[in-house]
């Protein structure tokens, strides 16, 4: 039997409020445009609840979410562990005068748990993080460029962004140097051409870019990054941003068999509380002393206290071997139901953060209408960015998704018999 | 944050090229070309674009090379003296033609003030609805065209373009004309009708919409979170290629 179709009143309605008061209603990531909503009325807008691995719409829609809120949803949607952990904290302090303990002992935890941590530093959202990342290693060279890996993301923060970017300055970005990635040759090429002028090399851990397939570091890739940062005096900052604590609870670099010099979490260390962390090695602990770097809310003790849960919980399940089984687990349903019905289903980068594209056309426009099929049957994927698995996914939960995607991948080969 | 050469290239080919469109949608406009003589005027701009203009039984074609039979030749000596043509501090001096300097004073600029009489309209006129559509469509056709001289001339426009990967993206206004982009090596070309098959699309649901985008009125990001503006396909184009949008006003204010 065909599954209900969702409808999304209430969230046009509250658009429209948005709209009035909000520039474009739903800014960033999480809104229509930056996430790619295609078409827009197949996708909901404002959410009421969420629980486990679902959240639930103002329009009572039920959707299996495989965006995790774009990361931070890494145990389940209100966990009882974390959100105790936090609850309890603030009955007793949050926001103080004099920081809590708290924050001693997760960077106690980080610096046993994260392989190349030997201090911490606490922030609130990832740019935060590579953004101080990026000042310390200026500060500890005293050079002014940073090398970037082609499909980056590292934030908002001007330097982040480029030079076509409405607000940027050609100043902003006047030190960037763009090399592709798993690309050593040209970052030795470049390092050649900026003889003592690089302050620092920044990755994601494996090139999980918009829009393309996600591509893993080549055999020896890392190493030899690693071999150039250490001859050439550059700081090698990993943003663990997105990927950290769901491949290695000791950080992706460790993963892929490198030692970063300063690595960036936030999204997964607290399960949606808002924290974020710059981790690095002893010998430029003192350089962060000596910025200038706060902010109101960084030292909030309730966010400590859930990444300390966090952290906890996923070393006590295994959490990224349970992310690789799981994301593994759906990622041959999904390309079995692709092939069933005649569709190629690419699924790219690590099981825990998985990237689907549709290959039967080069405009994404066959992928576009699938994931719009799959998120109005309940099971929310989007079209341009890699997902996220988290623990508290059943295979029953993708078991469902696979029965909806085989559904959708129908739907969309009865709109095309020109593919038959 | 502008430069005097890519403003030429859209002056020559977004704005003068842009004639093509008004005698196809005014009468106004054929009707002055119509039971005359065939003529054609080569603009010569050194470092800068060159074209040829011919105007024949009551239409305007542009091509973007100098035609060696052109019946008038205007050479210009740099970027800067040939955008003092478009906003009215040059006067033209021909190398070849004078005798048919009243073609130029008299039917081209009747032509060209009428374009921009559409293009710099009057808010009353705006109220009658033919005005309102031919002066939105060819509103329309000039910025679809001066995208692609920004992506290949604008340090910016070159910078987003080199993000753009290969393919047709459309460009339509539901009710209205269609343009296409093509992308061929991080280069851009723009023919003023829709693709045979996009990569990617931005449709625009109305002509009133279109307008207000145009004028600054709306914003598109918000237009897509109500389904006025429709996005689909290569999406990484159609982010460029609104990078590429954000500087048509630089130009064109």
């Amino acid at each position: 039997m065909a599954r209900e179709i969702n409808k999304y009143d209430k969230s046009r309605e509250w658009f429209k409020r948005a709209v009035e008061v909000i520039p474009s209603g739903v800014y960033g990531h999480l809104g229509p445009a930056e996430g790619c909503f295609i078409p827009v009325d197949a996708f909901p807008l404002f959410s009421e609840r969420a629980q486990g691995a679902y959240f639930w719409d103002v329009d009572g829609n039920r959707f299996i979410d495989y965006m995790c809120a774009y990361g931070p949803n890494v145990l389940g949607y209100g966990d009882p562990d974390v959100d105790n952990a936090a609850i309890e904290q603030l009955k007793k302090a949050n926001c103080t005068t004099s920081p809590s303990y708290k924050m001693v002992e997760l960077a106690e935890l980080l610096v046993d748990t994260v392989h190349s941590a030997d201090w911490a530093f606490f922030a609130k959202n990832g740019g935060d993080v590579t953004t101080l990342a990026i000042m310390t290693a200026r500060a500890a060279t005293h050079r002014k460029k940073i090398v970037f890996t082609k499909g980056f993301y590292h934030g908002v923060a001007p330097w982040t962004q480029k030079i076509d970017y409405p607000g940027v300055l050609p100043e902003d970005v006047a030190n960037n140097i763009y090399i592709p990635w798993n690309d050593a040759d040209a970052f030795e090429k470049v390092i050649a051409e900026n003889e003592g002028e690089i302050a620092a090399f920044i990755s994601t851990p494996y090139m999980h870019g918009n829009f393309v397939d996600n591509v893993l570091p080549a055999e020896g890739y890392w190493k030899r990054i690693r071999e150039l940062c250490d001859k050439h005096g550059i700081v090698l900052i990993c943003d663990d941003v997105r990927c950290g604590f769901r491949l290695d609870l000791a950080g992706s670099d460790h993963y892929f068999g490198f030692e970063a010099d300063l690595i960036c979490f936030c999204k997964a260390i607290a399960n949606g509380w808002n924290m974020s962390a710059l981790c690095g090695k002893e010998h430029l602990k003192s350089v962060v002393s000596g910025i200038t770097y706060t902010g109101s809310y960084w030292l909030s003790a309730a966010p400590f206290a859930a990444a300390i849960a966090t952290i906890n919980k996923l070393k006590a399940i295994d959490g990224p071997k349970m992310f690789k089984e799981k994301g593994t687990l759906l990622a041959e349903g999904l390309k079995a139901a692709a092939a069933n019905n005649g569709f190629d289903l690419i699924v790219s980068g690590e099981p825990a953060l998985f990237y689907l594209r549709i290959a039967n056309d080069d405009s994404l426009m066959l992928h576009q209408e699938w994931v719009a099929e799959c998120v109005k049957r309940g099971v929310f994927f989007t079209n341009h960015h890699n997902h996220f698995i988290n623990a508290a996914l059943t295979e029953e939960d993708i078991a469902e998704t696979i029965e909806v995607a085989e559904e959708a991948f129908k739907v969309v080969k009865r709109n095309h018999p020109e593919l038959q | 944050m502008t430069d005097a050469k890519t403003l030429a290239y859209i002056n020559m080919y977004a704005v003068l090229g842009t004639l093509e469109n008004l005698c196809e949608l005014d009468p106004k406009a054929s009707a002055l070309l119509t039971n005359k003589k065939p003529i054609s005027i080569a603009f010569d701009v050194k470092g800068g674009p060159v074209a040829t203009i011919t105007f024949k039984n009551g239409k305007c074609r542009m091509v973007d090379s100098i035609l060696p039979d052109a019946d008038i030749k205007i050479p210009f000596s740099s970027p800067e003296k040939f955008n003092g043509l478009i906003d009215g501090t040059v006067t033209p001096i021909p190398t070849k033609g004078f005798t048919k300097i009243p073609f130029l004073l008299k039917d081209f600029k009747k032509l060209t003030d009428l374009l921009s009489s559409y293009m710099r309209a009057e808010p009353e006129k705006l109220e009658d609805e033919e005005f309102f559509r031919i002066s939105t469509s060819l509103m329309f056709y000039t910025i679809c065209v001066a995208v692609a001289q920004i992506g290949n001339n604008d340090e910016i426009g070159k910078f987003s373009a080199s993000h753009m990967v290969d393919g047709d993206i459309m460009i339509s206004i539901a009710d209205g004309p269609a343009a296409t982009v093509r992308v061929r090596n991080h280069r851009l070309v723009t023919i003023k009708k829709a693709p045979e098959n996009p990569r990617a699309v931005m449709e625009f649901s109305s002509i009133r919409l279109a307008r207000d985008l145009f004028d600054g009125k709306v914003n598109a990001v918000a237009c897509i979170g109500d389904g006025s503006i429709r996005m689909r396909g290569m999406i990484s184009m159609v982010d460029n290629l609104n990078r590429i949008l954000d500087r048509v006003g630089l130009y064109l204010a």
